[in-house]
């Protein structure tokens, strides 16, 4: 309980996991709360590299976690240069009303 | 006991605003709690050593990312209510379905400790603190053995450049802009004229 | 200090980096007037089909034996050289059969080009990767270009609710993807392909719930990228809404360089866990033979039926993967270079589908086309021919080796499962080539008068048509780069 190891890090990062994907599913037409819990995956991950960083003691773990973090602000800037695009066009940022192509 | 207790302060607030950024009712609070979560995040990377990488979040998203979609939020005018239907309709499939994600991903973490191959190789040791710190650990790294890599993710920006401007940027007619070479060029000659004037006769 | 990598085997990569940011300024600093300048827009296409070309002839001169290099984080092998030829003609014929369209359609702006060629770098990376991380960078230059080409046309509710969709879903596929990573990475110690494989072969197979996980997460991620079965449901609504130019693009080169990922990523460093992983990948393949048979017999709309039709056509390209031999990687090779010059070839016949000066995309549009455009009805047939896979076209062929490859690993009910979804999907491919000449013309198409697209048409056409004359370059080449993945 008051030694904190590996696991402890990783079941952190498991339930950051568990809600991006959650929130995925439950704001389905919020396109930005959408963004937000890609980002709440993304920082899901970061965790659970740099946990096993610190474990496994290399540091190929934050390296990557750092790609991770740049990569993940630029898809940020393009995700949100999108829908300022389309709700340009469309006045509304709700992606479920698909009246124009239907599934 | 103060690792522990410091540990599972962070972890506490980085789940709990987890779960309020998909929770909240305004996105604009969604994107404060987003904020919360880095932060306590970051106090999770400083516990495990990872000092650089803490700093490079609070900097890079807290202070760049979590703005842009605050920015955003606030520039959309969005009936948010409208958006919010569908919610309680999906609460009970999307649960089930996160609870057994949770418990799959939890069967992981106890897998961990009988993992055949964990720990055989490490390929870049984390050097001591007290000689290197991260920050120049990590910088050591980059430059070198990962120049590759680096140099894509400066590739990956630009992209991310060239697409926010293509998309977003348009030429509006009416605006009067600042054009230094115009400024730099005028000479006397062309906005003055040296008149001569009779006395007694005005212009 | 550490030594200087050798730069030799990236060559091809750097050149067309640095090709695309000179072009990038080029087409800055020569842009005069408004948003949309063609002038600047022309110059630069060209410049980058060159651009393209010179990167093909590189990346052949390359073909000799497997060169790592940057820290074994890149490999070049000749199944590399093989598939970023592909890709890269790939791109090449992307944007030359958009240069007519891009002006028609009020979207003349040299960056369309300049992103082509960054994504078709990202697609490169991918293909040569040899870790997790190069892995993820390459798979994320690439698709942040595809994301803002699909909303390339942005004043167009359509085209830009594309770009939203396929952002969305393809960043929550990342997410998996690099969830999958971590995992890896924190069971096994180390993120590069060549020791993964090492280790699970000194392992003999058995592995941790961890790693298979993981495997799980990364399969999701990759099975997004190819549009396969249940990770699909993004490619209609994407490639109805893009304009069709890209829709071509994105049907043929971001498939062919994430099919080739796919297999570097489960023949390589997983290689040695095929038992785990096979029996994934022959549900996701019959599901995506089957969804594309079947979803596609009602659609109304040509590039949603394409749409359909490209996620069977995944499908069948991962039964060569489900097979895991040498001989099934072959046939994906074959099938892949095919399916590329197919699909191309069907998009151009697309792009001539305007009436009054605006696109149509009704598959009823194409109705007795054969009265007043007879060679563009003759060029659709032999597609549609090839794409439905009755010999002797080049379809048939693709397919051919592929069951082969199935039945010669005993996998029986994976080829009988594929003959019968492509009897299926024989339907609807039929049923366009008896609109064209069986159905009476109601309002004729457009006379068109694209030199580019007559040039690519006919490219296209002969070679689906006249593959079987001399097939072998193109099979001894997929031989050698199948030969070259199992070498190592």
């Amino acid at each position: 309980m008051f030694e904190i190891g590996l696991s402890h890090y990783m079941t952190v990062s498991a339930i950051l996991f568990t809600l991006g994907i959650l929130g995925i599913f439950l704001n389905r037409k919020n396109v930005i709360i959408i963004m937000m819990s890609v980002e709440l995956m993304l920082l899901a991950v970061n965790i659970n590299l740099v946990a096993f960083s610190a474990d496994l003691g290399d540091m190929v773990g934050q390296v990557f976690t750092m790609f991770v973090l740049t990569v993940a602000a630029a898809e940020a800037a393009i995700g949100l240069a999108i829908l300022v695009v389309y709700f340009r066009n469309r006045g509304s940022i709700a992606v479920e009303d698909v009246n124009m192509m239907k599934g | 006991m103060i690792q522990a207790l410091t540990f599972y302060v962070f972890a506490f607030f980085t789940v709990v605003s987890g779960a309020l950024v998909i929770s909240a009712r305004n996105p604009v609070h969604s994107v404060l709690f987003l904020i919360l979560a880095f932060f306590s995040s970051a106090g999770l990377f400083v516990l495990m050593g990872a000092e650089f990488l803490a700093m490079i979040l609070v900097v890079v998203y807290v202070g760049a990312v979590a703005v842009l979609f605050l920015f955003v939020v606030m520039m959309l005018d969005i009936n948010f209510v409208e958006l919010r239907q569908g919610f309680l309709q999906y609460l009970p499939a999307g649960v089930m379905i996160g609870l057994v994600l949770l418990v799959e991903l939890v069967v992981i973490v106890a897998g961990h400790a009988m993992a055949p191959e964990a720990g055989t190789t490490v390929a870049q040791p984390i050097p001591p603190v007290d000689e290197i710190s991260n920050t120049q650990a990590l910088g050591e790294l980059f430059y070198t053995h990962y120049i590759y890599l680096f140099q894509a993710a400066g590739l990956i920006l630009l992209v991310a450049m060239i697409g926010a401007i293509v998309l977003t940027h348009r030429k509006r007619d009416g605006v009067r802009k600042q054009r230094i070479s115009d400024q730099i060029n005028r000479r006397a000659e062309d906005s003055v004229e040296v008149v001569k004037v009779e006395t007694g006769k005005g212009i | 200090m550490a030594e200087i990598p050798n730069i030799i085997p990236a060559l091809p990569e750097m050149f067309l980096a640095s090709v695309a940011m000179a072009l990038l300024m080029l087409g800055v600093f020569h842009k005069t007037g408004g948003i949309n300048d063609i002038k600047a827009s022309r110059l630069i296409s060209l410049l980058s089909i060159v651009a393209l070309l010179l990167a093909v002839l590189l990346v052949s001169t390359l073909s000799g034996g497997r060169l790592p290099t940057f820290a074994n984080m890149f490999v070049s092998d000749t199944f590399a050289v093989y598939c970023k030829i592909l890709v890269l003609a790939g791109s090449a014929l992307a944007i030359i059969i958009s240069y007519g369209f891009l002006e028609r359609h009020d979207m003349a702006r040299f960056e369309y080009s300049i992103l082509i060629l960054f994504a078709t770098l990202g697609m490169m990376m991918m293909i040569s990767a040899n870790d997790l991380i190069s892995l993820y960078v390459g798979l994320e230059l690439q698709s942040l270009s595809l994301y803002v080409i699909a909303s390339f046309q942005r004043d167009d509710t359509r085209s830009t609710e594309a770009g939203l969709k396929y952002f969305v879903l393809g960043a929550v596929a990342s997410g998996m993807l690099l969830y999958g990573s971590s995992l890896v990475y924190g069971f096994t110690g180390t993120t590069n392909f060549d020791q993964l494989a090492n280790l699970f072969d000194a392992h003999h197979g058995e592995t941790s719930i961890g790693v298979i996980f993981g495997i799980v997460f990364i399969l999701a991620g990759l099975a997004f990228k190819v549009s396969a079965v249940p990770f699909h449901m993004w490619t209609p609504d994407v490639y109805e809404g893009a304009p069709t130019p890209v829709t071509a693009f994105f049907s043929v080169a971001p498939k062919i360089a994430a099919m080739a990922l796919f297999i570097r990523v489960m023949v390589g460093p997983f290689g040695g866990l095929v038992g785990e992983w096979q029996q994934i990948v022959i549900f996701i393949s019959m599901a995506s033979m089957a969804l594309g048979a079947f979803a596609a017999i009602n659609q109304t709309n040509i590039k949603r039926l394409m749409a359909y039709s490209s996620i069977g056509h995944a499908g069948y390209a991962l039964i060569g993967l489900a097979v895991g031999t040498e001989a099934g990687i072959q046939s994906v090779l074959i099938y892949l270079s095919i399916y590329l010059m197919m699909n191309i070839g069907v998009f151009t016949c697309i792009l001539y589908m305007r009436r009054d000066g605006h696109m149509v995309e009704n598959i009823k549009d194409l109705a007795g086309m054969n009265r007043t455009h007879p060679m563009l009805a003759l060029a659709l047939t032999i597609l549609m021919f090839s794409m439905a896979g009755i010999p002797p076209f080049a379809g048939f062929f693709g397919k051919f080796y592929i069951f082969v490859s199935a039945i010669e690993a005993h996998l029986y009910t994976l080829a009988i499962f594929g003959v019968l979804s492509s009897v299926v999907a024989a339907f609807y491919y039929l049923r366009i080539v008896q609109l064209v000449y069986f159905e009476d013309l109601e309002e004729a198409l457009d006379k068109s008068a694209a030199p580019e697209l007559a040039i690519v048409l006919t490219g296209t056409g002969l070679f689906v048509a006249f593959f079987f004359v001399y097939p072998t370059p193109i099979l001894s080449a997929a031989a050698a780069a199948a030969a070259s993945l199992f070498a190592g």
